[in-house]
């Protein structure tokens, strides 16, 4: 399953230009499908603002060269630098149709352009540092035109401005909390989703395929046990990751993981204990090989259903034991050309200075000890 | 031999492990009380007073530790052995040090759980290969001559612990070593005791640094 990295967003919907029932461009339809209100009422919130010398036009003019087209990326950069020009120049004509005088206007304007700049320089494809720096000298050039224009002023030029800023925060603000928290929520729900699918897709393509290979073979004792075991290793590998073996490998997990490939291999349970561990080299690497080899004789003749392996590993002395309570056989009897003891396991031993001892006994079972003192 | 009849509690929050379990014991184990949680586990034992206690290492509502901390003090006669699938040595050896009388995997056998059944209750130490692991390396000897006569295993039982290690079971390890089984099961005892006394700092540190094995 691929998961899609979680990107933070700007808390603002994403408005593109809609081809379905539009009737110029697609703006009003776009707009009101990302703020989710009627297309009615956002068309006639143009046409109003028309009305305010021609501030609904030219802000319909700038959106359409902002927004991008049904299907489309982003315009090209001169159009949505075009576009955000427009934007500023229909909220002054907004401003003033609202009756502000042109000491408030300019300044507020200056201001929102610093804004726009300084928010959208990356949508617009625009220099961050200079951006900054450009809006940076907006917004105090919009301040001192304001502090000249109003040295004079009276109180009134001052209020009027404030009561409508008030008035806008209390009817927008609710509705930009709102929209925050949702994302807030929304990102969350995300996420549970996200690890709900991520847990959905591990059982399913682990533990359901095990069920369902288990009730296809319920005459079969042996492989229902080995698919359980795998499944077992499995899950526990997934809810105890420390476990997992390390890159370069410990002698301990690779012994885990030869037992491992004998379940699988021989249908047989292999119990692996481990006390101490040590790192794995060309010599202990050669003990993982040899005990390997003891235990897939033990899961070849011996006949018994669960091989004993541990591992002890100590400073100066690492031991590894295989031991099975099978049918065991005469040492003294095996032809020297069977290789699997003499060579692979008493050999291998030998040839990196360990020893190899190995108890056996007909119907007594079979005890391997391999040793390698350092 | 014919072995009395054990009275034993079951504490383990799946259903279906605690019917699998009860199905497979012996006809000398009779099982009078199954319990889910730690809550439900404590009253019900100390009503019962059962033989022995077969405790689920990981319960809903606390470990199986919080189980013998409540019922041990009351009913000194209850022994408990410890059950689990769990793989960290942290909270097997908690419940052994708790006053579990030892310690064995769900993947044991109905006939070798029943013969464990009969172990725990006669007061003996039940060690499955695993734990003897766990054992030796919380045991692993740092500066020996430092430690008290708690803190440290005698050479015959770290013998017997290896052997224990290896999957062998308490008869074999008397024949491998000229002892009586009765030596081999009081040194395991023996074991048992340092664990669950032993202030030993390693063991706490050793616990919380190798929080699996």
């Amino acid at each position: 399953m691929s998961v899609r990295p979680l990107r933070l967003t700007v808390a603002l919907p994403r408005i593109t230009r809609v081809e379905r029932d539009r009737v110029l461009a697609g703006v009003c339809s776009g707009v009101a499908e990302a703020l989710a209100m009627d297309v009615t009422l956002v068309r006639l919130t143009f046409a109003v603002l028309s009305f305010a010398s021609g501030a609904g036009i030219v802000a319909y003019l700038g959106a359409w060269a902002l927004l991008p087209a049904p299907g489309e990326g982003q315009p090209p950069r001169r159009r949505r630098i075009a576009g955000t020009v427009l934007l500023v120049w229909s909220v002054i004509l907004a401003l003033r149709g609202l009756g502000l005088s042109d000491s408030l206007v300019w300044p507020l304007a200056l201001i929102g352009a610093g804004a726009a700049l300084a928010t959208g320089s990356a949508t617009l494809g625009l220099d961050q540092r200079r951006a900054r720096l450009t809006a940076m000298v907006l917004t105090i050039a919009g301040i001192a035109t304001f502090v000249g224009g109003n040295r004079h002023g009276t109180a009134t030029t001052l209020l009027a401005p404030g009561a409508v800023a008030a008035a806008l925060l209390l009817l927008l603000g609710p509705w930009a909390w709102r929209l925050g928290r949702e994302r807030d929520a929304e990102r969350a729900e995300r996420i549970r989703t996200q690890e709900r699918a991520d847990f959905a897709a591990r059982v399913h393509d682990s533990v359901l395929q095990t069920l369902a290979l288990i009730q296809r073979n319920p005459d079969d004792p042996r492989r229902v046990a080995t698919l359980a075991r795998r499944q077992e290793r499995e899950l526990r590998s997934w809810l105890y990751p420390d476990r997992e073996p390390a890159a370069g490998g410990t002698l301990a997990d690779a012994v885990e993981t030869a037992a491992a490939e004998i379940e699988e291999l021989h249908g047989i349970r292999v119990d692996v204990v481990r006390t101490g561990d040590a790192p794995l080299d060309e010599r202990t690497g050669v003990l993982v090989l040899a005990a390997r080899e003891a235990m897939t004789n033990a899961a070849k003749h011996s006949g018994a259903d669960e091989i004993s392996v541990f591992v002890d590993a100590a400073p100066g002395r690492v031991a590894l034991y295989v031991r099975d309570r099978g049918a065991g056989f005469d040492p003294g009897s095996v032809a020297a050309d069977r290789k699997g003891i003499s060579e692979s396991i008493r050999g291998r031993m030998e040839r990196v200075g360990g020893t190899a001892t190995i108890v056996s006994s007909p119907g007594n079972g079979t005890d391997v000890e391999l040793e390698l003192l350092s | 031999m014919s072995l009395p009849l054990r009275r034993v509690v079951l504490v383990d929050d799946h259903d279906l492990f605690r019917a699998g379990v009860r199905s497979e014991l012996g006809p000398t184990v009779q099982v009078v009380g199954e319990a889910a949680s730690v809550l439900e586990a404590v009253p019900l034992i100390k009503a019962l007073d059962p033989d022995v206690v077969l405790l689920d290492v990981h319960l809903p509502d606390g470990g199986g530790h919080a189980v013998i901390a409540q019922v041990a003090p009351e009913r000194p006669g209850v022994r408990f052995l410890a059950l689990s699938v769990s793989d960290a040595a942290e909270d097997v050896i908690d419940v052994i040090r708790a006053g579990a009388r030892g310690y064995v995997t769900k993947t044991i056998s109905g006939a070798e759980l029943t013969e464990a059944i009969h172990r725990t209750a006669d007061g003996d130490a039940v060690f499955s290969p695993r734990l003897a692991g766990f054992v030796l390396d919380a045991f692993r000897n740092g500066d020996a001559a430092a430690d008290a006569e708690l803190d440290q295993l005698t050479a015959r039982e770290r013998e017997v612990l290896q052997l224990i290690a290896r999957g062998y079971k308490y008869k074999e390890i008397a024949a491998r070593l000229h002892l009586s089984a009765r030596t081999v099961e009081s040194h395991v005892s023996s074991v048992l005791r340092k664990l669950q006394l032993s202030s030993r700092h390693e063991l706490t540190r050793w616990a919380a640094e190798r929080r699996l094995i």
